[in-house]
């Protein structure tokens, strides 16, 4: 028994160790990319807080000396000193707002629509849908901006919203949530002689807040984040959007590094209050996508 | 026999409903993704200018054929896969591993996942906006790279060189995304039933086994997912290359596809050719597409 015992200590003390070695790899590797990951955005927000010939000295301060506040002016007021970037900042506003009001109205009706009636061509009608995931925006861009200037609302608040009123996986993500909601609810609501757009907006609408969140967030980033269609409708400066700005204002010659990332902190500064109050929306926004098949 | 009429009468009032509420979304997609897409297709056989008042004129495949056969296009064919391949790989293999990592550390999982996630938080070219001065000659990458490699002075022409670019824009698509599908697959391992491990171990497997005989092939599914899902991503890439070649890089080694349609439709006003090639990268992307639902419907997994 005893020599059992004595046998057995070696073998676990090594097992221990390499258990150990293993741990402090992992913790290594993980807090090398966490470095990777956040130096980039605390560079952003440093770089934008200095003047612009302490930003490119070697080696670089990670701790600005004050703060460099003409930097933020110089951003805003813009090279020509027109403080269009304000209205940009409205513009995005506006089009990222509404873009992700009517996604989670149109997605959660549609959504509704198909996991709670019976009709004729349903599955039809989910499978179109579904379909058009695989058509990518940059393939219809051309096309779209042909149409847009057809009807005339190229360079206006129409032009901008109008591609991206509701999209497919918002559309897939509340069919998925609603088809789990209790059947027996909404026929007491009915026995008891309310209206269908009733039961939605009373019943149905309400109830779906986690799900309603993740996709606002979802639609307003998209919004917030789109360069490429902007790109083509936007043409005038006071239509512009925010990334429209950043391009603008980085590719002009007398920009200094210091405002360039002011513009850049400023920007991001709105999704970052989103992600740090909500972040597990974000994070359920892309964990969905893992259970897409369904 | 009244009853029946009247169940049946309001089965007929509730699809009606059902109707109602589903027909603004359809008529949407018809109006902005149907009809573009067949736009599309349809333009890709004319010879169409923007501003020019004639009318389009048919050219059959000429367009097509004028993109197999130019150097240009074919150019944004190998910029494109080059950039999607040197992303997805690595984006691919090192969100798994950091996903295992993350689920397998007991303390601090959502701080890693909040420091991983928060690039994607920043808009691409908010991105590409603060790599573009890490990138500069004076910049902290030819720092810290200097520092590492100790070449010290040595400027690695980030954004001048040819080959270089093409590194650049994948670094900082890598940075940007990496977080993303960590957490993408952090929900598939999660949905690993713990019983399955439990009985494994008591069956005396060791970790590395584990990973390979329970975590991989349970997997499969997230990993083709994520692997589609990244591959498209890089197919469409534009926000980087974009402000990358406006602020003077070289556009050739980057002239990804998109950036391509984006300078011969709106910078040129070819439409034409423009479709052409929105409708060959559709293909491309229907193929990537088809092969997932191939092989996911293949996978199933169940417990």
């Amino acid at each position: 028994m005893q020599l059992v015992q004595s046998l057995k200590t070696p073998i676990r003390s090594l097992k221990t160790a390499q258990i150990t070695w293993q741990k402090a790899l992992i913790w290594f590797l993980l807090i090398l990319l966490t470095i990777f990951t956040l130096t980039p955005i605390l560079y952003m927000f440093t770089a934008s807080a200095m003047p612009a010939k302490d930003i490119m000295k070697m080696p670089y301060r990670w701790v600005p000396k004050g703060f460099e506040y003409e930097n933020f002016v110089k951003a805003i007021k813009g090279n020509d000193g027109s403080f269009i970037f304000l209205r940009n900042i409205l513009n995005s506003l506006i089009v990222a707002v509404t873009c992700a009001v009517t996604t989670v109205l149109l997605s959660a009706i549609t959504g509704y629509g198909l996991a709670k009636f019976r009709f004729k061509g349903r599955n039809l009608l989910f499978m179109m849908i579904m379909a058009t995931m695989m058509i990518p925006f940059e393939a219809i861009m051309i096309p779209l901006y042909m149409v847009v200037t057809k009807l005339g609302i190229q360079n206006s608040y129409t032009g901008l919203i109008l591609p991206f009123l509701v999209n497919a996986f918002g559309i897939f993500m509340m069919r998925q949530y609603l088809v789990t909601f209790p059947t027996e609810f909404l026929d007491a609501a009915r026995v008891d002689g309310m209206s269908e757009p009733g039961i939605f907006t009373k019943i149905v609408f309400p109830n779906c807040k986690p799900a309603i969140a993740t996709l606002a967030i979802l639609a307003f980033r998209a919004q917030w984040d789109n360069l490429l269609w902007p790109l083509l409708v936007a043409q005038s400066e006071n239509m512009k959007t925010v990334p429209l700005y950043i391009v603008k204002f980085t590719t002009e010659m007398n920009t200094d590094e210091g405002a360039m990332m002011a513009v850049a902190a400023i920007a991001s500064i709105p999704m970052f209050v989103l992600f740090f109050s909500l972040s597990n929306y974000f994070i359920s926004g892309t964990a969905v996508f893992s259970s897409r098949k369904g | 026999m009244r009853q029946k009429t009247k169940t049946k009468s309001i089965e007929k009032h509730l699809s009606h409903w059902g109707i109602t509420f589903v027909l603004p979304s359809i008529v949407f997609f018809s109006l902005f993704n149907f009809y573009p897409i067949l736009n599309a297709l349809y333009t890709s056989f004319f010879k169409k200018k923007v501003l020019s008042l004639a009318a389009p004129e048919f050219v059959g495949l000429k367009n097509y054929i004028y993109l197999l056969t130019s150097a240009n296009f074919w150019n944004s064919i190998r910029a494109t896969a080059v950039f999607t391949i040197g992303t997805f790989l690595p984006l691919l293999l090192a969100s798994l591993i950091f996903a295992v990592f993350i689920t397998s550390i007991k303390r601090g999982n959502k701080f890693y996942q909040m420091a991983f996630y928060s690039p994607a938080v920043l808009s691409s070219v908010v991105s590409a906006a603060i790599w573009l001065l890490i990138f500069d000659p004076r910049g902290l990458g030819n720092q810290w790279v200097n520092n590492l490699l100790g070449t010290h002075g040595t400027d690695h022409n980030w954004l001048a060189d040819a080959m270089m670019v093409q590194l650049s824009t994948m670094i900082v698509y890598f940075w940007k995304y990496i977080g993303y599908f960590i957490i993408i697959f952090i929900a598939g391992l999660a949905s690993i039933p713990k019983s399955l491990y439990e009985a494994a171990r008591i069956d005396g497997t060791s970790g590395w086994q584990e990973f390979w005989r329970i975590t991989l092939p349970l997997l499969k599914p997230t990993i083709v997912l994520v692997s589609i899902m990244s591959m498209l991503q890089c197919l469409k890439t534009f926000g980087i290359q974009y402000l990358f070649t406006q602020s003077g890089a070289p556009q050739d080694p980057i002239n990804v596809i998109t950036m391509n349609i984006y300078n011969t439709g709106i910078r040129d006003h070819r439409i034409g050719r423009a479709s052409a090639m929105s409708i060959i990268l559709f293909i491309i992307m229907l193929v990537f597409t088809w092969i997932q639902f191939k092989s996911s419907k293949s996978d199933e997994v169940e417990y």
